[in-house]
């Protein structure tokens, strides 16, 4: 079985788990009395927001790592992620204001934490268009690399921000020091959603590595960098 | 329970949204392996 052929599975199996997921959220896991079923949204907002975080985490590491050994793996991995990063944030961007206008009464309001998630998503679009700039196999993937490390310095400053600053956003409930305040039923949607984006994580980023092994992925080009 | 907001639709407006693009990317990689 070819790497792609891996990818494949793997994303069908989470996109099946998926369903699983939806249905357990929306049938079987109770209606948050304040908040009314819009509060659902969570379930996939919130572990879509920490994969958009993971996968610049993991670009900006490959990144360091790529400028030290010059392995053209970690260029390809840090790709990968990057493009898998930006799905993940378009689900963050779309399904936060979707969730916001019922809760808050607006779709977007510029404080810490929707701005610097935005920012985010810049960085990811300016990382994909850099690579698809550059010729030059060697300069792409050092400037790719540049960007990826500023992403992944503006991580820990997103998941801050709601201390750091007045915001709308709420603080975090599953991912502080004390326990997660959420109760049992939610809690295991959560994490059973958080399982399935890792599941979709690894499928797409397994095939979006294993296209840019095909020799003509970019142009004919050389299949070691795209 | 009357007392619970009722905006349902958004809730299903962010699952259809998050499906669509899901399943999406994941015929873009299909196509695009195919095709190289």
């Amino acid at each position: 079985m070819t790497l792609a052929q891996k990818g494949r599975w793997i994303t069908l199996v989470a996109l099946v788990c998926l369903a699983a997921v939806y249905v357990r959220a929306l049938a079987f896991t109770p209606v948050e009395r304040l908040q009314g079923p819009a509060q659902k949204i969570y379930y996939l907002h919130v572990p879509a927001a920490i994969w958009t975080e993971t996968a610049m985490i993991l670009v900006g590491l490959a990144s360091i790592f790529y400028l030290f050994l010059k392995d053209a793996r970690l260029d390809r991995f840090a790709a990968a992620s990057a493009e898998v990063g930006t799905v993940f944030a378009t689900i963050v961007l779309t399904t936060g204001p979707i969730w916001g206008k019922p809760i808050w009464g607006t779709w977007w309001t510029w404080d810490a934490r929707l701005t610097s998630t935005l920012l985010l998503f810049f960085l990811y679009v300016g990382y994909l268009l850099v690579r698809g700039a550059v010729r030059d196999p060697g300069l792409r993937a050092r400037y790719a690399a540049v960007l990826g490390i500023c992403g992944m310095c503006l991580v820990p400053f997103i998941h801050l921000s709601v201390y750091l600053f007045r915001t709308l956003h709420p603080q975090p409930i599953v991912l502080k020091p004390s326990p997660p305040s959420l109760p049992g039923s939610m809690l295991a949607t959560l994490l059973l959603s958080f399982g399935v984006f890792t599941l979709l994580y690894v499928g797409f980023v397994t095939q979006r590595y294993a296209l840019s092994l095909m020799p003509d992925a970019h142009g004919g080009g050389s299949p070691s960098h795209v | 329970m009357s007392d619970v907001p009722h905006n349902a639709g958004y809730m299903v407006a962010a699952y259809v949204v998050t499906a669509m693009i899901l399943v999406a990317y994941a015929v873009s990689l299909y196509r695009r392996s195919n095709k190289s």
